[in-house]
């Protein structure tokens, strides 16, 4: 009984405030390595689905911007101007887009469909493909471009004539679809419409979340930020069904041999340059640049070193300038 | 300003789902925070010793971490929850560690008489605890319980990165539609604002009807 007391209030600092502090932070450097450790055994184990896409075709990629064509008639005052008197290119993109823009954590280069065509338009823009990019998001996109904190936004930017209200859209230079991945074996799921009733993983903030309530009002959606987190909810089993931009699911696919794409794309998703609202000017310039280097092949060359390491075949035909709507 | 009015729904659907994790988390916060708490006061050395374990190891990992934890990682581990289940857990636990803390604090400011009479009045350690220490240590502590139960409305808000979708995660969705971020997030903002109101005027009249004048 005597011994209760002293332990209902013990007396704080009858310690030393030497110990006290080591104490402390041994605590503090233990809680530290504690969740290194736990991040470390999280990103080793996602690793062989995320990080390969740009791993196994990195090095021997042969330089597109050596041969891209440079501007010649830039009006002075206007944005493409100011961009040039910079020497760099602002551009809002993602690190973490499979095959689109993502950087390769070995020679800290971002790669992919997006990042190259960024870098071929600061070429044409400045004359050397110096390019700075601004990590956006789908929340932040819009505002980035009317504050002038980016130039231009290469990002899955689908373009959409609400958004359109917002921004302008060069573009479309890229279009792409939406297909439905399923763990190896289920059967039943092969199209839109099978996804009635069922619970189907999305990426936040993907143009998957609309197709999905489109094609099947009443299925139950679940987004997760990442697209490895999607696959791992899916291999866990927290969705039947999973949906996604058609390359970066056949990566998936192809790394992943428990993951099974039914079905073809379902979707159309015209994927425009974001620019700000109101500049006729490098809307202009931009598709004049997008036709040059359709054009060439240069296009097909970009689509080949990213897309085209995991869709067999030629490149397609890219889709017309204006022909979105909301890139009129 | 009709970009909210015609999605008021979804708002809805987001701010329930957000107070129905909040008063959840809130439950087993407190639930945690005390027991906790009266580990750490214990006479039993090993008991002190997990308590302290308890709220360093939780207090000095971000909630993010937990959360992602929790959903990826338990389930490899054949632990398989709901993903709001998961995140009630998570987080009541996260801020359990907060809560005992608070309590903690409480319990030190109780006067040594009080344990003191309790002892001599032959109550055991858990008898005065519970009914002589705790019921002043708690009237002690609205203010700062108040201050965490805001601090779990705002946590919550990381729940929209696990799959959950509360408000964060049904502003984030009408935005990818309508693309007015300003608009969008502004009114998930004042939600969020009207919710730790509430919670602000409730711990005020809690506390002026509770404390006790020393």
């Amino acid at each position: 009984m005597v011994r209760t007391l002293p332990g209902l209030r013990r007396p704080a600092p009858r310690r030393p405030a030497l110990r006290g502090a080591a104490l402390r932070h041994a605590g503090v450097a233990a809680a530290a390595a504690l969740s290194l450790a736990g991040l470390a055994a999280c990103s080793s184990d996602d690793s062989t689905s995320s990080a390969v896409p740009g791993a196994a075709t990195g090095g021997d990629k042969e330089d597109l911007t050596a041969s891209a064509p440079v501007a010649t008639n830039i009006p002075a005052g206007s944005t493409m101007d100011k961009i040039k008197k910079r020497g760099r290119l602002i551009v809002g993109g993602s690190l973490d887009a499979p095959l689109l823009s993502q950087q390769n954590p070995a020679t800290k280069k971002v790669e992919g469909l997006d990042a190259d065509f960024g870098r071929l338009l600061a070429k044409y823009i400045i004359g050397k493909p110096e390019v700075k990019i601004v990590n956006s998001a789908s929340e932040t996109r819009e505002a980035l471009l009317s504050n002038g904190t980016v130039d231009v936004v290469f990002q899955t930017y689908s373009i959409t004539p609400e958004r359109a209200k917002q921004v302008a859209f060069a573009g479309p230079y890229y279009s792409s679809g939406l297909v439905i991945a399923t763990k190896k074996g289920e059967t039943g799921i092969l199209k839109p419409e099978d996804l009635k009733g069922k619970t189907v993983i999305a990426g936040a903030n993907t143009p998957a979340i609309p197709a999905i309530k489109k094609a099947a009002p009443d299925a139950k959606i679940v987004t997760f930020g990442s697209d490895p987190e999607c696959v791992q909810a899916l291999k866990q089993g927290r969705g039947q069904a999973y949906v996604q931009d058609e390359a970066v699911l056949l990566a998936t696919a192809k790394q992943d041999p428990t993951i099974q794409i039914q079905g073809k794309p379902f979707t159309s998703d015209p994927y425009g340059i974001g620019l700000k609202h109101g500049d006729a000017q490098m809307k202009q310039f931009v598709n004049e640049w997008l036709k040059n280097i359709e054009a060439s092949g240069l296009w097909a060359k970009v689509w080949k070193n990213s897309i085209g390491t995991v869709v067999q075949g030629e490149a397609p035909q890219p889709p017309a300038i204006g022909s979105a709507p909301g890139s009129e | 300003m009709d970009v909210i009015t015609r999605h008021l729904g979804e708002f809805g659907d987001g701010l329930l789902i957000t107070v129905e994790l909040t008063l959840l988390s809130l439950a087993g916060a407190l639930v945690a925070g005390v027991i906790v708490a009266a580990m750490r006061v214990s006479p039993v050395a090993a008991l002190r010793a997990a308590g302290t374990a308890y709220v360093e190891t939780l207090q000095n990992i971000p909630l993010l971490v937990w959360l992602v934890l929790a959903v990826f990682g338990l389930p490899e581990i054949g632990v398989m929850a709901g993903l709001f289940t998961t995140a009630v857990i998570v987080i009541s636990l996260y801020q359990g560690a907060y809560m005992a803390e608070a309590v903690r604090s409480g319990i030190n400011a109780v006067p040594v008489g009080q344990g003191e009479a309790a002892r001599a009045l032959g109550l055991t350690f858990t008898q005065s605890l519970r009914m002589v220490i705790l019921p002043q240590a708690l009237r002690t502590v609205v203010q700062p319980l108040g201050n965490i139960a805001i601090m779990t409305i705002m946590n919550t808000a990381l729940a929209a990165a696990v799959g959950v979708v509360e408000l964060t995660a049904a502003a984030n969705r009408v935005n990818l539609a309508e693309a007015q971020p300003i608009w969008i997030f502004v009114t998930a903002g004042l939600l969020y604002m009207a919710l730790s109101a509430c919670a602000g005027l409730t711990t005020g009249a809690l506390e002026r009807k509770l404390a006790i004048l020393r």
